[in-house]
């Protein structure tokens, strides 16, 4: 008696699993010349997997209190089996979350994919970068090391400068005047509850309009014709395209090993990569570092607040050009996705690119 | 005891940090001219400037009221007479006061003999090293041959804390806490510097094998820190290495499906 047969017969009989599985599966089928640009999702899921586990080992150590989470983190790191791996995967996982999330959304904006039918997808993948920033943000105060806490006060600081409401705001997000306990408490339970509920949510969300809308065609080669799409829903097929199990899925399986690579190499090797000195002494709400510096992703917005003449102007530029970036959608909505047919478009995205660029070096030197 | 000790200095070394820069000494000095205002700059070079050691903490006094700032009331000492020096700095370094004291220089004190800031400067004074035993500032008093002597017979153990400092600095950086062989090594650095304000060459000679021992036993276990970080090194590679090969396989597989297609 085959046991497992007979369990996914049982299943199969109930919920149709074995059709639900090849629709999903093999017979679901992707474009043929789909790149390895496409297999940057699958990274970030991998990732995000990951980060899951090592936050649920360091979340058993952990004490969310300001006398003891920097003595905590300190045995996470030198008592605990294993403990430094588990924190160092997850600080470096977290960065190479937002470098390969970043990388996403610049091979979708190249691509031109963010168009219609997939302006859901781009809206909740753009609101799924910020969301992993805010996670960065919230998890980067838990040491509660002097990097964290001025950082944090650096960061909430910056919410001052809303005309009316920004003291308000500010004393929201620290729960007092200043950053100390409740901040900690709150940005606790942000990182550990909130947010882990609301990626869910949202990456699922997201997953559901990219197999809704089905995978786009890179707009590459001869065979490449812009598609119009009518009014009504239309399911982007590719009848004859490859199956995305397992001919796409190993391509998948590829580059999250890769990744994986990266990840266990900088966690081995060169982890300092991202905890600066500062961040292996416990806070002290007393002593201001002289060099107090957001982390590499933050680091163009810190430039942007130091390069105009008020706080409340590099906000407002800060928040055009977000929202710029999550309506492009409906503001490019033009049929054609080749690049090299959109030299408007390929400017301003080099143009983007290199200010991103050039404003965090600014910012990392200034 | 000696840690609790430590512990309470450097504590309220930290509470000091937060006064220091920020003093009414400071505000009303800067601001003046001359030898007046020179003690300020003087000061935000040295190492008590970098502790938190403000004015207030040698010459007394409320460093957070202007009019009773210099108020012997308030336990405003002013600058010290040239033999009170050791007095004045060794209400803080005690051993090395008392190892002064009973030396030759310390004996020689009232005769004019040299005080701390004869060697160490008073605002500006830096982080203690063996380079301050030097022909220059000897001989100003004697000849250079017995503080030769002296010199080499701490030199070897002066470079092994230096090198133990490093050393430590290194894995702190790594995430390895290191504050129970930081507080080892400070205090042994700190009877170290007490054995040779002695300036008894042979007394530093008998006792220089028992540092040895001392720090031997730091080295050991800061051996023993970097080997396990060094096995640490080996295990990641390995990983990585089955990583990428795992990447590879995966890569190949996905050719032969091409050739398929």
């Amino acid at each position: 008696m085959n046991i497992p047969k007979l369990a996914v017969d049982w299943l199969d009989n109930r919920l149709g699993i074995k059709d639900l599985i090849y629709q999903n599966m093999g017979g679901y089928k992707l474009p043929r010349n789909v790149n390895i640009w496409y297999t940057m999702g699958s990274v970030v899921l991998a990732l995000l997997g990951l980060q899951f586990l090592t936050g649920i080992m360091l979340l058993v150590y952990y004490v969310p209190d300001t006398e003891k989470a920097f003595t905590s983190v300190t045995a996470i790191m030198n008592e605990v089996p294993y403990g430094w791996l588990f924190r160092y995967l997850h600080v470096v996982g977290s960065n190479l979350i937002i470098i390969f999330m970043l990388l996403h959304m610049m091979s979708v904006l190249f691509m031109g994919s963010y168009k219609r039918p997939r302006e859901l997808t781009w809206i909740s993948g753009f609101t799924l970068l910020n969301l992993g920033m805010v996670f960065c943000l919230t998890g980067y105060l838990l040491p509660w090391s002097q990097l964290s806490f001025w950082a944090t006060t650096v960061a909430t600081d910056a919410a001052g400068a809303v005309p009316f409401i920004g003291e308000h705001i500010v004393a929201f997000l620290r729960g007092g005047p200043s950053v100390g306990a409740p901040t900690l408490g709150r940005f606790f339970a942000l990182h550990v509850m909130v947010l882990p509920l609301g990626l869910m949510g949202l990456v699922g969300f997201h997953l559901f309009c990219v197999r809704r809308a089905g995978i786009s065609q890179p707009p590459f080669g001869d065979s490449y014709k812009p598609r119009l799409f009518g009014e009504g829903f239309e399911h982007e097929h590719h009848p004859d395209g490859v199956p995305f199990h397992p001919n796409y899925t190993i391509k998948d399986v590829s580059m999250v090993f890769f990744a994986l690579a990266a990840l266990v190499a900088i966690s081995f090797y060169a982890p300092w990569l991202f905890i600066p000195p500062e961040a292996l002494v416990p806070a002290d709400p007393f002593n201001t570092p002289e060099h107090i510096k957001p982390e590499w992703y933050f680091l163009w917005a810190y430039q942007t607040l130091k390069i105009f003449p008020s706080k409340l102007l590099g906000l407002a530029a800060q928040g055009v050009a977000m929202t710029f970036i999550a309506l492009l959608p409906f503001i490019d909505f033009g049929s054609e996705r080749r690049p090299f047919k959109r030299p408007l478009f390929l400017t301003c995205f080099f143009l983007g690119t290199l200010l991103f660029v050039g404003l965090s070096i600014w910012g990392h030197y200034s | 005891m000696m840690r609790i000790l430590l512990s309470i200095l450097v504590v309220l070394f930290l509470c000091g940090s937060v006064l220091a820069d920020d003093t009414v000494c400071i505000q009303c000095h800067a601001g003046q001219e001359g030898r007046l205002s020179a003690p300020v700059e003087l000061w935000k070079t040295s190492v008590h400037a970098a502790n938190g050691i403000s004015c207030h903490d040698c010459h007394g006094g409320d460093p957070t009221d202007f009019g009773m700032a210099m108020d012997p009331s308030k336990g405003f000492l002013g600058a010290p007479a040239y033999a009170d020096v050791p007095a004045f700095c060794g209400r803080c370094h005690l051993g090395v006061r008392e190892d002064y004291e009973s030396s030759a220089h310390g004996k020689a004190l009232k005769r004019g003999g040299p005080q701390c800031v004869m060697c160490h400067s008073n605002h500006a004074v830096q982080k203690a090293s063996i380079e301050l035993i030097n022909e220059k500032s000897c001989t100003r008093c004697h000849s250079y041959e017995r503080a030769a002597k002296v010199k080499a017979a701490i030199s070897t153990t002066e470079a092994n804390i230096q090198q133990l400092e490093t050393q430590l600095g290194e894995l702190h950086r790594v995430g390895i806490d290191t504050k129970k062989l930081s507080g080892k090594l400070f205090a042994g650095r700190n009877d170290f510097r007490r054995l040779f304000h002695t300036v008894d060459v042979e007394k530093m000679e008998a006792e220089t094998a028992g540092f040895a021992t001392r720090l031997g036993k730091i080295g050991t276990q800061i051996k023993e820190i970097k080997d396990e970080l060094s096995q640490r090194k080996m295990v990641g590679g390995l990983v990585v290495l089955l990583l990428l090969a795992g990447g590879c396989i995966a890569m190949l597989i996905r050719k032969s499906y091409h050739e398929e297609e």
